[in-house]
């Protein structure tokens, strides 16, 4: 008699086992879809920035939003790799940065002052802002090198500090700081002093979009 | 940023790019700051560089900052293969290769070129090449000795060997000798006519029994040769396959073979 009753024990609490290891699995299970879709939503939360960032980088709408999508289709696939609570803006700058170097390798860089650089196909800016010609900062702008320009855009107009641009970048804060000062010198000289005014040929086509 | 190691006691300094970049955006401790803006007041060259940086910032943000909102928002995910399951068809496309080759190499080759036979009489024939023209040893044992040519041939092949007669065509024995086969020993019958052409008859055994009757050519020799209970036989000679076909015929059928079979 008594040793049924131990058998029936021991058997209950092998189910009682079973069960909670099938219960924490199961909220873990819960607990990664939840991050998951939230995760998701973030993404598609920033996608509007990336687009923005990706047309001023590429001067190419087309390219543009490729970059784009690649790029959140990349993050989207490895959800696991991105660590929660880091700064999740600056892991798809990084993601669309490294897509971007591995096509411009592809693409052969279009040089900028080629007659079909990319850029040119944009719509000429009209306006001024506090004296300078848009259409003068645009050229200025793509005669960065890509090292410069992806610092000044980030900072100057994704707003970024420049932590999370390092982060972004994948380069010290010191380095921000060079690259920033110096492509902003190198604007200024080209804006003010360099060949944009005197060169006549400035071809600019209009997108009649 | 402060973090930069940058020494911020130093009033008296005068902020380089970096620095005054780092004003422009904001990044200075509110030392730097006070330390960068009290400068500016009596450099005149780094104020109008300021302001110039500060348009600049302006220009991009009328130039690249506006979002597109009314872009139709979507991403297109493709279906993600696991890593393990594309190891699996990339292992099992490798087997399905490999399982090729091999049926090929067993199945297919064979068939094409006669496989085991068509090395015997490879064989057959390059012994013929090699030993006919001696002159002085073209045989082990000479046919005087027919007899014990034929038992120690037989001893050897562990089988019982005839040495078939072909007088009728003109040709007579002139001995035998033994040699490696493909899987053992093989053993070398020549005959000679009167001007001194040789035949040579090659045995050997054989695992595969085959009854097919085929040619070897190589050059001006041909041989013909066949598989007839467990031994193979192949007649070499340097003369017109018809009548190296007939003596092999007779040859096949003294033996004690079915050369009807080929006909």
């Amino acid at each position: 008699m008594r040793r049924h009753v131990g058998q029936r024990r021991r058997k209950q609490r092998r189910l009682e086992q079973q069960l909670r290891r099938i219960l924490s699995r199961a909220r873990r299970h819960a607990y990664f879809s939840d991050f998951r879709v939230s995760f998701e939503a973030d993404v598609v939360s920033w996608l509007p920035q990336l687009r923005r960032y990706a047309r001023a980088l590429t001067g190419d709408h087309a390219w543009a939003d490729d970059l784009v999508q690649d790029t959140a289709e990349r993050a989207l696939a490895r959800w696991k790799a991105f660590r929660p609570n880091s700064n999740l803006r600056a892991w798809l700058l990084t993601i669309l940065r490294h897509l971007y170097i591995d096509q411009l390798r592809v693409r052969r860089e279009i040089a900028v002052d080629e007659e079909n650089a990319p850029w040119r196909n944009l719509e000429a800016p009209r306006g001024e802002v506090d004296g300078l010609v848009l259409r003068d900062v645009q050229r200025a702008l793509y005669c960065l090198p890509l090292e410069q320009r992806e610092v000044v855009l980030l900072v100057c107009v994704e707003e970024l500090s420049y932590q999370e641009a390092s982060i972004a970048l994948g380069v010290p804060v010191g380095t921000i700081m060079s690259r920033l000062s110096r492509a902003r010198e190198q604007m200024r000289v080209l804006l003010t002093e360099g060949p944009i005014h005197k060169s006549v040929s400035l071809k600019v086509v209009r997108n009649s979009s | 940023m402060n973090n930069d190691a940058r020494p911020t006691d130093d009033a008296a300094r005068t902020p380089d790019l970096r620095m005054l970049s780092a004003f422009v955006d904001d990044e200075l401790s509110e030392r730097d700051s006070a330390v960068v803006r009290e400068h500016l007041e009596h450099d005149e060259a780094a104020a109008a560089q300021v302001a110039a940086w500060r348009a600049q910032r302006a220009a991009l943000r009328a130039l690249c900052g506006a979002t597109t909102r009314d872009d139709t928002q979507f991403v297109v995910l493709r279906p993600q293969v696991p890593w393990w399951r594309r190891t699996a068809l990339a292992a099992c496309w490798l087997l399905a290769g490999a399982g090729l080759v091999v049926c090929i190499e067993q199945f297919v080759l064979p068939n094409l070129s006669g496989g085991e036979t068509m090395s015997f009489a490879r064989r057959a024939d390059v012994a013929y090449a090699v030993y006919t023209p001696e002159k002085r040893h073209p045989v082990e044992v000479a046919a005087a000795e027919e007899e014990h040519l034929i038992s120690w041939l037989s001893k050897r092949l562990n089988r019982q060997l005839s040495v078939p007669s072909l007088q009728e065509y003109g040709y007579t024995l002139v001995g035998g000798r033994l040699l490696p086969g493909e899987a053992g020993p093989a053993a070398q019958f020549m005959y000679e006519n009167q001007n001194g052409a040789r035949l040579t008859l090659y045995v050997a055994g054989i695992p595969k029994d085959e009854t097919a009757f085929r040619l070897f050519r190589d050059g001006n020799r041909r041989t013909f040769y066949w598989v007839s209970d467990g031994m193979g036989y192949a007649l070499s000679g340097p003369i017109a396959e018809g009548k190296l076909r007939s003596i092999a015929v007779e040859v096949c059928s003294a033996l004690g073979g079915r050369p009807e079979a080929w006909q």
